[in-house]
């Protein structure tokens, strides 16, 4: 069997597929995987939409990556503050960072930053309870989506949800009562590109046919030689004029935002068009235009200096996967497709060296949270969850804490 | 009884799951498992049970690692006339327009190159409250007892 001390950075769905690729080729390794929060599973727990439950059924995968095929789990470990980059080298055969993007994309145009406009990311924590969000906005009558990818078919479907259909996920109840106080009278959502080449997948455009209070307009979907783009426009032009309730939803293409228009707070977005310009009147502006680092780790200059960059091989030991490797595109399979061609790789590469450490290098860190520490939340969260949720989530680090460290109840 | 497991998936969840069944097959049966991406049509064996577990990606299409298997089925045209599959589907009923259509079109694919599926297509639903192996391990056991007397031995 392989031997090999490997840590990686990022325990959400990348890591964890990566964990999991690498230890079924080679049972042997010792795999660690640190986050920064206690808690596992990263963009599965905070950023898959709390009414996709289905989707969040990866993490069942990723429990056995630690329950049956060795995996460590180092959660409350922040890299650079805990530990250093060049400390974890030093003690690991290989060091893997997927700590994924999880910052908001600036809009870059003038009034940007104007109260009123919040980004997609931010939000998000904020609704599915993030230990680090803050809390969640007043959106006020008529919110305005700017983006044509699935986070922001997320946004904007959650956004017109009744009460009832929320039935299931694990939205909390901060976000439930805020959902339902929100006031929203219409809903738009802005493209720049056509909706031959927006970004969302069919299957969440078709989605949005179910939902129980809302009336669509679809504006300028267009039409295109292209038998996939056509099937796109065909899905997003079906649900004009579905009329289940009073909240509207308006789709609009082709408009690209040029200024965000307001005194001392947002009053209206002003696009370019086809046309010329159009400005378009709002309550809010809800960006959901991509991620980009998170600032802890120097991910331009790694990446800059990378041997192969293409292949996640950063340096000699040093690799990147997933979303921070690849940029903010693809979806859950998509990296692990990636995470399993990286982990051939680094098997391929891996020349364990019986000097190294390993995670004894963490042993000193009283503050980790393992693995047996988070089934202690994740059962309190479950046994907790009320009428209506499958879950309860912990909203604070002191609490994720307090749970781990502490046996309930026996189960 | 010769049993051989066959994946298609996308995220894993459908290898998951494959390998669950052969785990709880393995005492009283002979059980190989296989991706789908792995599988040569001419290695049909019809002294074999195949069960098949797929999921449904996108819209509506095949799991990733069904699609080359689906490919070398075009390709080659192979006559599966003798040979005898039962298949599990795993879905999510949030997608309900295309919910568990990849399972479907392999079984139609099966079919169509003259495979005999026995037993029902069951579909495991990730928006429900079963689990999936909850669902397969039953299916996979009513499976083997309908399949008995076609692959002309006892179950």
């Amino acid at each position: 069997m392989t031997a090999g001390k490997i840590a990686i950075v990022g325990a959400g769905p990348s890591g964890c597929f990566l964990a999991q690729s690498l230890l079924k080729s080679a049972p042997g390794l010792e795999v660690d995987l640190i986050d920064r929060l206690p808690v596992p599973y990263g963009l599965v727990r905070y950023g898959v939409a709390a009414d996709h439950q289905g989707t969040k059924g990866v993490a069942r995968q990723f429990a056995r990556v630690f329950e049956r095929q060795g995996a460590r789990f180092f959660g409350n470990v922040t890299l650079g503050r805990d530990i250093t980059l060049e400390a974890l080298r030093g003690a690991y055969d290989a060091v893997v960072l997927a700590a994924g993007l999880s910052q908001d994309r600036p809009l870059g145009i003038p009034g940007a930053d104007l109260p009123g406009v919040h980004g997609a990311g931010t939000l998000t924590r904020a609704l599915y309870d993030h230990p680090d969000a803050g809390g969640l906005p007043g959106l006020g009558p008529r919110p305005l989506i700017v983006g044509n990818g699935n986070v922001a078919i997320d946004l904007l479907r959650l956004l017109a949800k009744q009460p009832g259909e929320l039935d299931g996920s694990d939205l909390g109840p901060v976000a439930t009562g805020w959902l339902a106080q929100s006031g929203i009278e219409e809903i738009t959502i802005a493209g720049r590109s056509p909706a031959a080449q927006a970004k969302f997948d069919t299957v969440m455009i078709k989605e949005l046919a179910k939902l129980s209070g809302v009336s669509i307009r679809v504006l300028g979907a267009g039409s295109s030689d292209d038998p996939a783009e056509q099937k796109k426009i065909d899905a997003v032009q079906a649900l004009d004029g579905i009329a289940t309730g009073p909240r509207r939803v308006t789709f609009r293409f082709g408009l690209t935002p040029v200024a965000v228009v307001g005194h001392s707070h947002v009053e209206a977005v002003r696009f370019a068009t086809d046309a010329g310009e159009e400005v378009v009147p709002c309550t809010s502006v809800l960006t959901a235009i991509g991620f980009g680092p998170s600032g802890d780790l120097p991910r331009e200059a790694l990446l800059a200096d990378a041997t192969d960059a293409g292949a996640g091989a950063l340096a000699p030991g040093l690799y990147a996967t997933g979303w921070f490797r690849r940029g903010p595109r693809g979806t859950i399979p998509d990296n692990r497709a990636d995470a399993q061609a990286l982990a051939a790789r680094i098997l391929d590469q891996l020349a364990p060296d019986p000097a190294k450490a390993g995670r004894a290098a963490l042993a000193g860190l009283a503050q980790a949270v393992d693995y047996t520490g988070w089934t202690r939340i994740d059962a309190h969260e479950i046994k907790a969850a009320p009428e209506g949720r499958c879950r309860a989530k912990i909203t604070t680090r002191e609490e994720m804490l307090r749970l781990a460290r502490h046996q309930e109840t026996p189960q | 009884m010769k049993i051989t497991i066959l994946y298609g998936t996308e995220t894993g969840n459908a290898e998951m799951l494959a390998e669950d069944i052969q785990s709880e097959l393995e005492g009283g049966h002979d059980v190989d498992c296989l991706n789908l991406s792995d599988m040569a049509p001419s290695d049909f064996d019809a002294s074999r049970l195949f069960l098949l577990v797929c999921s449904t990606y996108g819209d509506g299409e095949l799991p990733a690692s069904a699609q080359p298997f689906a490919e070398a089925m075009a390709a080659e045209q192979p006559d599966l006339s003798a040979l005898h599959f039962a298949i599990f589907g795993l879905g999510d009923s949030e997608y309900d327009e295309t919910f568990n259509h990849g399972p479907k079109k392999l079984a139609e694919l099966m079919q169509a190159h003259g495979a005999h599926q026995i037993g029902e297509r069951v579909a495991h639903d990730a928006s429900g409250a079963d689990m999936a192996e909850d669902l397969a391990f039953p299916w996979a056991e009513e499976v083997i007892a309908l399949a008995g007397a076609a692959l002309g031995e006892a179950a």
